[in-house]
């Protein structure tokens, strides 16, 4: 029908009208204008007459020698190949070729010939299906049927009635030519009701039989997805590229038809809201990480045509997000989930309607696409599809950003990913998806990150040490954003993933975290220590303190941990002055946490309790800040830091206890002298000591402060 | 007559690439400059055959004409289809002062008294080649321009190579041959390949061959680029040797791309033990495929890193050296060690 | 049959000595040049196919800090290579002074199996192990980075580290076990 329009000259208005009313309210008369414009247009058109041709024709007409269904037949070639087939002109072609009415030596011509130009009725589907059964076509031309099933199968207008005949579709897999070709289509058509234990049997049974197939291990690994309980077998993630494509036979021409209408299809079905950079890549190509484009052949003429036989509105219909709300409970999901990465409105609805199949599918689909181009690469494919590995992942993290939690296939991937994992390829996708993926149990927590995360950290660059180190602090702020929002709903319970039943006592999750924190203390102790305390590295640390000391006031975890001696003293002796400021800073919020929590203690009961090691550690923290930078007694006996007696007199630094003062530490030294340069300017030699007396000392922390050393400002009236 | 001319033009059409149809129309004579100007290459090849179809209808095209334009898309695209080589052997005393106008009418003569429904058309390339396409025909029916023959021959020299012949054909294009390039007989040369250009330059030499010598071969100083003196190679020496090895067994620099190699192996069985078997008359057999885009270069490439030892085992060696990929081992007497042999047409 | 030692000749200033081993002789040269590059060192490199080293260039040859095996995974005889040439290293090379270097690991054609039995290999003589890519420029760049982090503490230029130190941090542990990815 669109076909044919788009010949005559009103075809574009009239196409941009019908659309337009659509969503008008005069829908109906707008729908009996369209239809008179057509019956007109068709009335000139020497097409009509050949179809109704094969649609009138009769049974055991003769063919050979049949000049008439020979002149027809070009004619319907012809148009099927300048323009592609309306979808009544397919209905009546699949009819006549499947019925074999003349004979089984039309049927493959035709078959070749079935281009659509819009959609696929599924009534004619279903139709020559159940033709299947019953005619005596032959195996090779029941085969290139299913491949043109296959191929056109984005554009069949609805799956139900086909889902609905799923079991007699079912019926043709112990068929063994056909069999590759059906269980590719079950697979397409598959939904967790169709998953019964009669048909894994016989599945099963077909690959005793048969051996491993890739189909076969394909369809029962997507049976598997839906009910896990009933396929045990145990199915190798290393399986090779899923179903091939059966396109050839119809490939060129399609593209060429479908590019002719391309033009009528954007401009008559426009969404705003999907992606749209490569046209009709309808199949996950091998070795490309397209995201397929939601499809959108489906259009509106369809939907026009008979607004009330069809209950179910294809996702890619919609364009607004009050569209979504008015038909969410009738929403048809393309075949290729991972056309919903592309499109917000897809995700709007996954996230409100938490369809448990929906994710399923989309879970599965993106667990191979991932191992597929990324773990398990053809030669030298690793260089080619860089551009567009980069694009895939970057989509999938904004669809995780919008979703706001992980896909648990991506999780499964990046465990398996670190572990081969050079340290650069794709860094900062790869760190970004790590920092997303939601609390590990502390049992996994080792074998899964730290182990492959250390060996990487301490064999790679300062700059990859930081990265990670942003990323475990981002994992971690993410974790405690769960926490501080579900621990909410019930007190002690958490469920970390609202579409997953990871279920985690309060008690697990601290642990996780726990180990998070001990494990970023180790990584930056050792790693400040093989990088000379650099102070680009210093920073990253710092941040993920400054997560670590507001678990508690922050997102309500009652847990503090202190940083190691490692990170202390580095950041306590750093050369930059703004690292000892955030130390401080850090110290202040610590100071701050405890004594909430202290306080806490004694007004509720069930409090938690905060280990006295904690304390003790905090305050020797404290003491040992207030004793070098205020009260210069640097090297007291009782501190952390000790030297010998002798060896300190050995080192000839006159009043070495002083040496790391406000005044003297060599973070501040310049800020000492450049005071002391203001305070006293006509002074000729500088005598830092003097700012120690008590007067120029408060002057002298003011004018600190007055330097931007919140921090500092903080910590020290806190004390 | 009409029809069978559409149908080749139709099929040549559809085996001609697009991008190369341009070239190919523009060396052909067949069309006027305006008719070669009217032609759009941006049209799909179903658009461009109707176009070319009506034209031969226009021009009154025959197979002739049709035929040329074949000729001239295969001299000009000769790496399709599967090319055998050919040997001629004792020639005559005169074998070397044939020449092209004397070969022509000999060779169609012969082969008209061999067959008469045969059509062939002899062509001379630029390279010297001899082209010759021969449209086989029997008795009874008229010659098949749909599966042509081609025979690539160069004059005065012993080889021939041939694409898309039958089994029935070949005893009378031998004899054809044999007469009008006056030689006694011809063999199988036991070498085929996708690529005309390296059965030829391989059984013609025409590539760069390397010989053991004594001295220290320019090779090893070719090899040590003045590379970094902080890179030191531990195994420079045998590194070199290998790589010197290799050369001299399969040559330097581009070698003729063969696609593959066969080794048939037939073999008794033997041991006292197990009379049923070592009793047994047939032999048993085993064939060994090497295959690769280019098996000279990876075969060069496997002695050279070491992969296969060297020197290299006259196994390999034998297919640049005697300029052949199909070999027949047989056992050799009673011991067990296996030799080559020549194996026969 | 000579083993190579680690401590039979006396270190140069500032200078770091790598031996790269593989039997492909592939990616070890584009590493060597990018590792000479480095300027803050001075790193000499030599390239073995494999292990032991021919006698004639004791003399000259340095004292070799690092040995790394490089083992492209899609081969077997890459692996067989380097695994033969083990025994030709003094036991002292093995506290912290080898490291192994995968590349390939995640291409379609490597057995499961492979990767496992090189893991395996490595968590039993406490190296630690590297994933490389080899195909482009940056896996290149980033290799050679990873490699003269090690070089340099192997070396003893990094000061309050050893080798040992640092491979114990670093050092391969028991293969890992998620064969199937959780789709629950």
């Amino acid at each position: 029908m669109a076909a044919k329009q788009n010949a005559s000259g009103s075809a574009e208005s009239d196409q941009s009208s019908l659309a337009e009313q659509q969503t008008s309210r005069s829908f109906n008369r707008s729908v009996r204008v369209a239809e008179k414009e057509r019956r007109k247009t068709e009335a000139e058109d020497p097409f009509v007459p050949a179809l109704k041709y094969f649609s009138d024709v009769e049974a055991g007409t003769p063919l050979h020698g049949n000049d008439e269904f020979e002149r027809n037949l070009v004619l319907v070639e012809k148009v099927a190949y300048a323009r592609g087939l309306s979808p009544e002109a397919i209905s009546i072609m699949l009819e006549f070729a499947m019925s074999l009415r003349m004979g089984t030596s039309p049927c493959v011509r035709i078959l070749k010939c079935l281009i659509p130009a819009t959609v696929v009725p599924q009534e004619a589907v279903v139709r020559a299906v159940v033709w299947l059964g019953v005619g005596k076509i032959p195996i090779s031309t029941q085969i290139l049927f299913i491949k043109w099933v296959l191929t056109v199968f984005d554009m069949i207008d609805s799956k139900e009635q086909l889902r609905a005949v799923y079991g007699f579709i079912f019926s043709f897999v112990t068929e063994e030519n056909l069999c590759p070709f059906i269980c590719h289509l079950l697979y397409l058509l598959t939904r967790k009701e169709s998953v019964r234990v009669f048909r894994v049997r016989k599945l099963l049974e077909l690959q005793s039989k048969l051996g491993r197939q890739p189909f076969l291990l394909h369809l029962l690994s997507l049976y598997k997805v839906f009910c896990p309980e009933l396929v045990t077998l145990s199915i190798s993630s290393r399986m090779r590229s899923g179903f091939r494509n059966h396109n050839s036979p119809w490939k060129s021409s399609l593209i060429a038809v479908q590019k002719r209408n391309g033009s009528l299809l954007a401009s008559s079905d426009s969404l705003p809201l999907t992606i749209k950079d490569k046209p009709n890549s309808r199949k996950r190509k091998y070795g490309h990480l397209e995201l397929p484009v939601l499809n959108s052949l489906v259009n509106k003429q369809a939907q026009a045509e008979s607004p009330f036989s069809r209950k179910l509105v294809p996702l890619v219909q919609l364009s607004s997000f009050t569209q979504l709300l008015e038909n969410i409970h009738r929403i048809e999901l393309p075949a290729q989930m991972g056309s919903l990465l592309g499109s917000s409105l897809a995700l709007q609805y996954l996230d409100c309607v938490q369809d448990e199949s929906a994710l399923l599918r989309l879970n599965f689909w993106l667990g191979y696409a991932l191992h597929e181009e990324f773990l398990f690469c053809g030669d030298g494919r690793a260089s080619q599809n860089s551009e567009e590995a980069l694009q895939f992942l970057d989509k999938l993290l904004s669809t995780q950003h919008f979703l706001q939690e992980a896909f648990s296939s991506s999780e499964a991937f990046l465990y398996k990913f670190l572990s081969v994992w050079d340290g650069s390829l794709l860094r900062p996708q790869i760190l970004s998806l790590l920092s997303n993926i939601p609390v590990v149990p502390s049992s996994q927590i080792g074998r899964l990150l730290f182990e492959p995360l250390m060996q990487l950290f301490f064999t790679s660059s300062l700059f990859f040490k930081c990265g990670l180190m942003e990323c475990l602090n981002n994992m971690l702020l993410k974790w405690l954003t769960w926490h501080s929002v579900y621990a909410l709903e019930d007190d002690l319970d958490i469920s970390l993933n609202s579409h997953t039943s990871i279920n985690m006592t309060l008690s697990g999750f601290k642990d996780s975290v726990m180990e998070l924190v001990h494990f970023v203390g180790r990584l930056a102790s050792v790693g400040l220590q093989l990088e000379g305390s650099h102070s680009l590295l210093l920073s990253f640390i710092l941040d993920f303190y400054e997560t670590v000391c507001d678990t508690f006031l922050k997102y309500g975890l009652p847990l503090v941990v202190m940083p190691p001696p490692g990170v202390f003293y580095p950041a306590l002796f750093s050369p930059d002055p703004i690292s000892v400021d955030r130390l401080a800073f850090i110290m202040y919020r610590y100071k701050v946490n405890l004594t909430s929590a202290k306080s806490q203690e004694k007004v509720t009961e069930q409090a938690f309790h905060i280990s006295r090691q904690t304390f003790r550690e905090f305050n020797n923290y404290v003491v040992i800040m207030v004793n070098c930078l205020w009260n210069s007694k640097m090297f007291h006996p009782g501190m952390g830091v000790q030297l010998g007696e002798e060896l300190l007199l050995k080192s000839n630094v006159p009043q070495y206890s002083t040496s790391f003062d406000l005044v003297h530490h060599p973070a501040f030294l310049s800020y000492a002298v450049d005071f002391h340069l203001r305070c006293w300017p006509g002074r000729k030699d500088v005598d830092l000591d003097s700012i120690k007396h008590s007067k120029p000392w408060s002057w002298y922390l003011e004018y600190l402060y007055s330097q931007g050393y919140d921090g500092l400002k903080q910590f020290v009236p806190a004390l | 007559m009409e029809d069978s001319t559409r149908r080749v033009l139709q099929r040549l059409i559809r085996r001609i690439p697009t991008p190369q149809l341009k070239t190919t129309l523009e060396k052909w004579s067949g069309m006027t400059v305006a008719q070669r100007g009217s032609m759009d290459y941006t049209q799909t090849k179903w658009a461009l055959t109707e176009k070319l179809l009506s034209l031969c209808e226009e021009n009154d095209w025959t197979t002739k004409h049709i035929t040329e334009l074949e000729m001239i898309y295969v001299i000009d695209n000769p790496n399709q289809g599967m090319w055998h080589g050919f040997q001629l052997l004792d020639p005559e005393d005169d074998a070397h002062s044939v020449e092209l106008t004397q070969f022509k009418e000999q060779f169609k003569s012969h082969l008209g008294e061999l067959v008469r429904h045969v059509s062939v058309k002899i062509k001379k390339h630029t390279d010297e080649a001899v082209w010759i396409r021969i449209a086989w025909g029997d008795s009874f029916s008229r010659p098949n321009h749909l599966k042509p023959t081609y025979v690539v021959h160069h004059l005065q020299t012993p080889y021939v190579f041939v694409t898309g012949l039958t089994s029935k054909q070949k005893p009378l294009l031998s004899q054809a041959l044999v007469l009008s390039t006056r030689h006694h007989t011809i063999k199988d040369a036991n070498l085929s390949g996708r690529k005309l250009t390296a059965i030829r330059d391989l059984l013609m030499k025409q590539y760069q061959q390397v010989f053991p010598t004594n001295f220290p071969s320019p090779l090893a100083e070719k090899n040590e680029t003045v590379s970094n003196p902080k890179i030191e190679r531990e195994q420079a020496g045998p590194g070199a040797h290998r790589h010197q090895m290799a050369c001299e067994a399969f040559g330097d620099g581009m070698l003729p791309q063969l696609q593959s190699a066969v080794y048939k192996l037939e073999t008794k069985f033997k041991d006292h033990t197990n009379r049923t078997m070592t009793e047994r008359d047939e032999p048993f057999k085993c064939i060994v495929k090497f295959e690769s885009t280019n098996l000279l270069e990876s075969l060069r490439y496997c002695a050279a890193s070491g992969i296969a030892s060297t020197p290299v085992t006259p196994l390999l060696s034998s297919i640049p050296l005697k300029g052949r990929n199909y070999f027949v081992i047989t056992d050799n007497g009673p011991g067990p060690s296996s030799q080559m042999h020549q194996s026969q047409n | 049959m000579s083993s190579l030692k680690p401590f039979s000749k006396l270190p140069g200033l500032n200078t770091a000595n790598i031996l790269l081993v593989e039997s492909e002789e592939q990616f070890q040269q584009s590493l060597a040049d990018a590792l000479v590059e480095e300027t803050s060192v001075t790193v000499n490199v030599r390239l073995a196919k494999s292990l032991p080293l021919p006698l004639e260039n004791e003399e000259s040859r340095p004292r070799i800090d690092l040995v790394v095996f490089i083992i492209n995974l899609t081969s077997e005889l890459s692996f067989q290579s380097a695994d033969a040439s083990l025994k030709y290293l003094d036991p002292g090379y093995f506290l912290g002074k080898v490291c192994f270097l995968v590349t390939n690991a995640r291409n379609a054609s490597v057995p499961t199996e492979r990767l496992d039995t090189v893991r395996k290999l490595a968590a039993s003589l406490h190296c630690p192990l590297l994933f490389a890519e080899d195909q482009t420029p940056d896996g290149v760049t980033n290799a050679t980075e990873r490699l003269l982090t090690i070089l340099k503490v192997a070396a003893g230029l990094v000061p309050l580290a050893t080798a040992l130190y640092l491979s114990n941090l670093t050092q391969c542990t028991v293969p890992l076990d998620i064969d199937q990815p959780s789709f629950d």
